[in-house]
């Protein structure tokens, strides 16, 4: 009886992981006949079986699915949502009585009519189910018999475990005989006919190991049988139209493999549809279909099996990724900055992080995607991340196709073999290598290989054993190892052997203890190897082997880079009112304001504005007019602020390297190419110069000194450029028209000039430095501080 | 079946091991080690395609360990679905023993303590009677 209720219930669970789906996609497409009649044969062959293990629960709710399914069938009812949900209903207690059943051996008292009229809650409706279009009338009725008969059609049987790993542990038996048997023919020199006896049998020996494997494989179907129910009811509770499809069913995991990888799988097909499908409003903002599509896909590729889960929806925000890091102290601020973009999509392996703002009550139970990596990675598969920011992230899972098996590295250290697991394995190189370098630094060693740093571990020192006596220097070996994610090492053994496929067996308890093994295989020459645990060695010998900020090679560069950009000028880019782009640098730029027009105005011949309580000098020639609002760059150089106007900011760029002066001091500084297009690069210089002190470059304002009696040039060339430099214009005696403020007079000897000044001051500069006339009368002509006070006396001066 | 027992020399004394954990006594050659493991751990060896663990019986009663000479016989058992062998100085006998076992008598070396369950009387010899279990996990190391 007992061997009836386990094969009952193994088989009933497996019938009800498939029904989940198989229900979804009937729901998906309703005129799905076929999906329909396997349905209803599901329902049917639970119901049979418990009625012959007299289990009343289960062949109600069996038989109430069942009959509300062949109503379905008969065109007597329409297949809608409410039907869908309540078999599901169904479904979900029968799984909870076969959980029951197998704790406890009898079918739990209680009482189902909720799920049950909840199925029938839609009595069946002749009148509507003649409506119903989904069932189409041309479909063939079929009589129980058939289904019967297709029942035969599920050609296999039910194996226990034990019987089949027993069968694998002959085989390998089987092997290990072959081999020593082998070995000794050799030996003995035995001819030609009996080793080629031998050979045949040696080959089907291995043909049969490999059916032995096929044994325990199992299609990946299995394992995305109850995703598509996942995502309906997640979907549904959400608020979210999600689309589901699998492919790469057909692909064969070994069984166990299978069980360890489920709850990953799930748990990312959750967080694709919690985390990763925007809302609905979101996706239609988006510009996307606003039925989002999750893809499950499955494919071999060598020994490994790749499964990659696929949406389509906001993917990953590494910037977001790593404000979460730091608000969760998980990173610093300074460390983010160091962040590849991969590595910041890393982040949310690390332990303690969750995407989502709010811990939800769909994947924020606890389980993270540390959990998910650190599961798969337990049965030697890696995670990988492929992200398109925007439009969807992939995640993918890679595995070993079976657990046991396993490609090893065989390596020799104090005189015995050890087993590295190859997926962990980045290279092997000589340590003769020219391209590796061993240092000894404070009693550790650093292997530096093509620049890269790794922290040397040797094998025998981690064991704590010594080298083998029959070792040679020029065999030993580094092996750089990536135990996970982020962290590198360099494990120097006496020798590699070979490469091997490896049926792994855990070890004993207490060697395992010892954490320096992840277990124990047989090669074909029949003596154990232990196979090394990769993290394991690393936490023994208590070496930090984390690569951030490692690599100098890699660290210095990005220093450097930044140094640059911060070293490099920037300009500002903006547009005058009369629409020509200019540039300023932007270290000048103190900010930019925006004031009313009516805070500009006109005062003494120069262009003011009023920002608060300040006032500003304006660079330009009048107030701009028409413009209700005016951008003013406020120029500063640390003591005086200028303003000038623009009509817009356009960018800050880098300053070319390359700028081509103007030919004369002015306005404009020279002229750069900023994409492609010339700049006028502005002179701030220029402009500080022509406001500093108040003085403005705005004709009219500076005093007029009229030279009279420059007979021989020297007041044009030697005079006028002195006077220009403090701030007076000059005019000479052909000059006529405006109106001097001052007459410069030249003479011999400082006596009267006798031109016609009317009331005009005059300063009569004589060439003799002995005065002829009465003190004060005259200025001898190169006494530039007399000169500049007797202007200053009689005009007020340029300076104030 | 539980008056059947393994008369064996193990660790310089003659133990009586109850039959019913023991699986099998095979010859070994010589042994592969396990830097790292605890002292008692004498090594692996492949026996049926199946990887055992070799238990020294003499550093779990305190005596120094013993090197595994080619050809040694062990005691095979199970615990806790992992195969473990006994190092066997030497097998005596298989024999069923109808004397009741009796209290430990005596005091014992603090090791034969830990392991030691009764006595028996067989052939007019006292035999210490053991679980062999109790050398691959010692019940003093069990509780801690």
């Amino acid at each position: 009886m007992d061997d009836l209720l386990n094969d009952f219930l193994a088989e009933t669970s497996e019938i009800l992981a498939d029904a989940g789906g198989a229900l979804v996609v009937w729901e998906a497409d309703p005129a799905d006949r076929a999906q329909l009649d396997s349905i209803f044969r599901m329902m049917h062959t639970i119901k049979g079986s418990s009625g012959f293990l007299a289990l009343p629960r289960v062949t109600a709710l069996s038989h109430a699915a069942e009959e509300a399914l062949d109503q379905v069938r008969r065109g007597h009812r329409a297949p809608d949502a409410a039907l869908v949900t309540g078999v599901l209903a169904i479904v979900d207690r029968l799984s909870m009585l076969c959980e029951r059943l197998a704790s406890e051996g009898a079918e739990p008292a209680g009482e189902d009519g909720d799920v049950i009229a909840s199925l029938s809650g839609d009595a069946p409706d002749p009148v509507q189910a003649d409506a119903a279009p989904a069932v189409p009338a041309a479909i063939r009725m079929r009589r129980d018999d058939d289904i019967i008969t297709e029942l035969q059609g599920w050609r296999s049987i039910r194996v226990p475990l034990p019987l089949l790993d027993s069968v694998m542990t002959g085989v390998t038996d089987i092997v290990l005989a072959r081999n020593e048997f082998a070995r000794m023919l050799r030996e003995s020199g035995a001819d030609a006919a009996l080793i080629g006896a031998f050979d045949r049998l040696s080959d089907s020996i291995a043909g049969m190991r490999q059916s032995v494997s096929q044994m325990r494989m199992q299609r990946i179907d299995k394992l995305f049988a109850p995703l598509p129910r996942i995502v309906r009811d997640l979907a549904q509770e959400l608020g979210k139209k999600v689309h589901f499809d699998t492919s790469g069913g057909e692909v064969e995991l070994d069984r166990e493999m299978m069980e360890n990888i489920r709850d990953p799988l799930i748990h990312i097909v959750r967080n694709a549809i919690d985390h990763g499908i925007e809302g609905l409003d979101e996706r239609v903002a988006a510009g996307k279909d606003i039925t989002a599509t999750i893809r499950v896909s499955a494919r071999q590729s060598g020994n490994q099996i790749e499964i990659e889960v696929r949406d389509d929806g906001r993917g990953l925000s590494p910037d977001a990724l790593v404000a979460k890091a730091i608000a969760n102290r998980l990173l610093s601020a300074a460390d983010a900055r160091t962040l590849t973009p991969a590595e910041k999509l890393e982040l949310i392996f690390r332990p303690g992080f969750s995407t989502a703002a709010q811990i939800t009550e769909i994947s924020g139970r606890g389980v993270g995607m540390d959990i998910v990596k650190a599961n798969v990675e337990k049965i030697g598969g890696l995670v990988e991340l492929r992200n398109e920011e925007g439009r969807g992230l992939s995640v993918l899972l890679r595995v070993p196709m079976t657990l046991t098996i396993i490609s090893g590295l065989m390596v020799r250290a104090a005189g015995q073999y050890f087993a590295i697991p190859r997926g962990s394995v980045r290279e092997i190189l000589l340590e003769t290598n020219d391209s590796v370098r061993i240092e000894r630094l404070g009693g550790g060693e650093i292997a530096t290989v093509r620049g890269e740093q790794f922290p040397l571990l040797r094998l025998e020192d981690v064991l704590a054993r010594q080298r083998g006596d029959d070792d040679d220097v020029d065999d030993r070996a580094l092996v750089i190892i990536r135990p996970g994610q982020g962290q590198s090492y360099a494990l120097s053994v006496a020798a590699i052997h070979d490469h091997e496929e490896l049926v792994i067996k855990p070890a004993a308890p207490m060697i395992m203890a010892t954490g320096l093994y992840a277990g124990t295989t047989l090669p074909d020459n029949g003596r154990p190897v232990l196979l090394l645990d990769v993290q394991g060695l690393l936490a023994a010998s208590g070496v930090d082997a984390g690569e951030a900020g490692r690599s100098q090679d890699r660290a210095d560069e990005r220093e450097a880079q930044a140094e640059r950009a911060r070293n490099a000028t920037q300009l500002l880019l903006f547009r005058e009112a009369a629409g020509r782009t200019r540039g300023v640098r932007l270290s000048v730029i103190e900010r930019v304001e925006e004031v009313p027009q009516s805070a500009l105005f006109e005062s003494g011949g120069a262009v003011r504005v009023q920002v608060g309580d300040e006032i500003f000098p304006v660079h330009a020639a009048t107030v701009p007019a028409g413009e209700a609002a005016v951008k003013l760059l406020r120029l500063y150089d640390g003591d005086t602020v200028i303003c000038y106007p623009i009509a817009a900011v356009i960018d800050i760029v880098r300053l070319p390297d390359v700028v081509e002066p103007a030919s004369a001091p002015g306005l404009i500084a020279g002229v750069v190419l900023v994409g492609g297009e010339p700049v006028e690069l502005i002179d701030p210089f220029w402009i500080m110069e022509c406001h500093a002190g108040g003085r403005t470059a705005v004709a009219g304002r500076a005093p007029l000194c009229r030279l009279v009696g420059d007979a021989d040039g020297w007041g044009e060339n030697f005079l006028a450029p002195l006077l220009r430099g403090a701030g007076y214009r000059v005019a000479t005696a052909a000059d006529a028209g405006e109106e001097a403020d001052v007459m410069l007079c030249l003479t011999e000897s400082g006596q009267g000039c006798g031109h016609d000044a009317g009331d005009l001051p005059v300063i009569c500069l004589r060439s003799a430095v002995v005065s002829a006339s009465p003190e004060g009368a005259s200025v001898y002509r190169y006494d530039r501080a007399g000169l500049l006070a007797a202007l200053r006396r009689k005009v007020g001066g340029a300076r104030s | 079946m539980e008056k059947l027992y393994l008369i064996a020399r193990i660790a310089d004394t003659r133990v009586a091991l109850r039959s019913r954990s023991i699986n099998s006594v095979v010859t070994v050659g010589a042994p592969v080690e396990v830097p790292g493991a605890p002292p008692h751990v004498a090594g692996l060896f492949a026996l049926r395609s199946r990887v055992f663990t070799l238990i020294d019986p003499h550093v779990v009663v305190g005596l120094p360990p013993v090197a595994v000479a080619s050809g040694q016989r062990v005691i095979v058992v199970d615990v806790a679905e992992h195969g473990y062998a006994l190092l066997a100085d030497e097998i005596e006998d298989v024999c069923f023993i109808d004397a009741a076992e009796t209290r430990l008598a005596g005091k014992l070396m603090p090791g034969w303590a830990r392991v030691a369950e009764a006595m028996i009387e067989h052939e007019g010899a006292s035999l210490l009677v053991v679980d062999p279990s109790h050398f691959i996990v010692p019940p003093a190391l069990k509780a801690a």
